[in-house]
């Protein structure tokens, strides 16, 4: 289940989505808390955090990235936690991180378009773009001119493109 | 991912308040009233998950008091005072107990000791009964005569459901001694006193007082056995 | 008698009566620590013994101390409740309570502080694979599910002694592996009393065992000790045929 999904899930009540949800998130939420907080105020923040998901998911509207809602409701957590322990609010790089959530949330979409691609098409898209392989490369493993390498190359790029665009949803 | 999870975040904890707050079911107002009022929430925990105190339990009792109320208003004739007793009764043999107790083994071996937890039961069965028949005999508006009265049946009838259903380890043994037991005084009053003496008589009342320490007594003897426990 | 009051059992001619029946009959026991594993065949008195390690019987006769309390003396039999775990041979269920509601009333009943109990309940169903189940009611799980729920409300106060009986009874191949994981790590930081007729149980997870046949011990050891004592012996495996001749030996 992508993001989106487990939001919605999330919103009906099923706790083993929010389970799934903490499993993929409270990883970066811990790191990029603990560079502002002591270790036992990114519990706390991070336990609030989720409970705040819990109760709010269905108010999310599937307008930008999950990261992205996810660490805004953080980071007001966060400064409440600053106010009632009377210490500075931390300056939490609200515009920076937007890239840290963008990108668990895109890693996600793009393994599933990966998925979606056939065996020939995956094969190459993994040799060329994952093992950073030439096009002369890859042509000689698979056995096929140069030519039909970057045609496939083109299409597997339209694909992606595609399933990205298409939605996480 | 350019940071590391930090290794002195204790995940752990983190999901284990979360769980605990998400998996638990909402306390209700009226157990945290209790809780407030009692400086425990494990007595309101007890009392709230008595058998005969559940919403079905406490709906039927009052409709049960409802019809004594109807009768008692047509007829004049005191239904509240004889049917408010046997509900105590009855509660107080389905409150606890092995017979009613699935995890009465368990139950053995916790701090809050299963003598305690009985004897916070029966004196809430006993509370919320006496209120309702004390709202029954308002209704009506015979209260004065009757709120002490019946009181003492009452009494009587629950430690005979306590002592039956101890001794049988039966809850339904209980509530069936305390009916029958119940029936019996009520038509042996009526034959040889007249009407409803059983509840009207005052010279009974002693009596009543007298059985129900005796059957205390039996109950506390009872749950003492040095064979099977403490 | 000067009991040691460091070790988490004590019991020193311990005897049990039923009506005119004596079911243990002078029962020497000390145990500190790690996971003690009690075998014996059926009627031996094990479980009555565990019973009365878990407070829910009285010693007919004999000296025990639990944890280094007197449990005959109420207030610190209370002591000895709050830092004990228990799970009965047959554990009843309540049918309309959720996995969840039934960890968290014996949590009560066991007097933790209140602020600890939603945490550590969750921890204890966690602990014993139930995460997924945490909501559900008790009466749609199946009978190695509900033993699961009885070793978490088992655990759920971190327990200083843990006594289960026959705990294995209904669980499959696999949980019992993680099962035999967890009582490691609780014999750890605690004590495990373990009473069991499987000796794959015991060979798994105990340091040390006792043999106990008609109300008397009869083998102190560990089970490699017991595995010495084959030869001669019936059975698949050396612990086994351990197991059988010494019994053949104290009866004989």
């Amino acid at each position: 289940m992508d993001d989106q999904d487990l939001i919605a899930s999330i919103a009906g009540g099923d706790h083993i989505a929010l389970r799934t949800l903490f499993e993929r998130h409270a990883g970066w939420l811990a790191a990029r808390l603990r560079a502002h907080l002591p270790a036992h105020a990114v519990e706390d923040v991070l336990q609030e955090t989720f409970l705040a998901i819990w109760r709010g998911a269905g108010t999310y509207r599937a307008s930008g990235q999950v990261g992205g809602w996810i660490w805004g409701i953080a980071a007001r957590q966060a400064a409440l936690w600053a106010r009632k322990h009377s210490r500075p609010l931390p300056d939490l790089e609200l515009h920076g991180t937007e890239d840290m959530a963008t990108q668990s949330a895109l890693r996600v979409d793009l393994q599933r378009a990966f998925a979606r691609l056939d065996t020939d098409h995956g094969d190459l898209a993994r040799m060329v773009l994952i093992e950073d392989r030439s096009t002369a490369d890859a042509a000689q493993r698979m056995g096929i001119p140069e030519g039909t390498v970057k045609s496939r190359m083109h299409r597997i790029r339209r694909l992606l493109r595609a399933a990205l665009e298409g939605g996480s949803s | 991912m350019s940071d590391h999870v930090p290794p002195d975040v204790d995940f752990g904890r983190v999901w284990a308040e979360v769980a605990g707050e998400i998996w638990s079911p909402p306390t209700g107002a009226g157990e945290r009233g209790l809780a407030w009022l009692l400086g425990s929430p494990a007595f309101a925990r007890v009392i709230v998950t008595t058998p005969s105190l559940v919403v079905s339990w406490l709906l039927a009792s009052v409709v049960v008091l409802g019809v004594g109320v109807v009768v008692t208003a047509q007829t004049g004739e005191p239904w509240i005072a004889l049917l408010a007793p046997v509900l105590a009764g009855v509660g107080i043999a389905f409150a606890y107990g092995p017979g009613v107790d699935p995890a009465w083994e368990l139950s053995r071996s916790m701090a809050i000791s299963e003598r305690t937890v009985l004897l916070s039961r029966v004196v809430a069965v006993f509370a919320v009964n006496a209120l309702l028949g004390l709202l029954a005999s308002f209704v009506v508006g015979d209260a004065l005569t009757l709120t002490l009265h019946w009181l003492v049946p009452m009494a009587m009838l629950s430690a005979l459901g306590l002592a039956a259903a101890s001794a049988s380890g039966s809850a339904p043994v209980g509530a069936a001694a305390v009916v029958l037991g119940w029936a019996l005084i009520v038509l042996g009053g009526s034959v040889s006193l007249g009407g409803m003496a059983a509840v009207q008589d005052a010279r009974l009342m002693p009596i009543y007082s007298a059985l129900a320490v005796v059957l205390a007594s039996v109950a506390l003897a009872l749950s003492n056995r040095k064979v099977t426990g403490w | 008698m000067v009991m040691n009051a460091t070790l988490s059992v004590d019991a020193r001619g311990l005897t049990q009566r039923l009506g005119r029946t004596t079911i243990l009959n002078g029962v020497d026991l000390q145990i500190s620590g790690g996971v003690f594993g009690l075998l014996g065949p059926n009627g031996a008195g094990k479980t009555t013994l565990l019973r009365t390690f878990a407070t829910v019987l009285s010693p007919a006769s004999g000296d025990l101390r639990l944890l280094g309390y007197d449990p005959r003396r109420g207030a610190e039999r209370t002591a000895i409740r709050r830092r004990l775990g228990y799970l009965p041979q047959h554990l009843g269920y309540y049918p309309g309570f959720t996995v969840f509601e039934f960890v968290e009333y014996f949590a009560l009943l066991k007097e933790m502080p209140s602020a600890e109990i939603r945490p550590a309940v969750a921890r204890a169903i966690e602990r014993v694979g139930l995460a997924d189940r945490a909501k559900a009611k008790l009466k749609t799980l199946s009978g190695g599910m509900l033993r699961r729920v009885g070793i978490a409300q088992a655990i759920v106060n971190d327990p200083d002694l843990l006594l289960l009986d026959e705990p294995t009874a209904g669980l499959d191949p696999e949980q019992r592996v993680l099962f035999r994981a967890l009582l490691r790590e609780i014999g750890q930081t605690g004590t495990v009393i373990i009473s069991t007729h499987l000796i794959e149980d015991v060979a798994a997870a105990c340091n040390r065992v006792a043999l106990l046949d008609g109300g008397r011990i009869v083998f102190r050891g560990t089970p490699d000790d017991l595995s010495s004592f084959a030869e001669g012996g019936v059975g698949d495996s050396a612990l086994e045929r351990g197991y059988t001749r010494v019994l053949t030996g104290a009866r004989g």
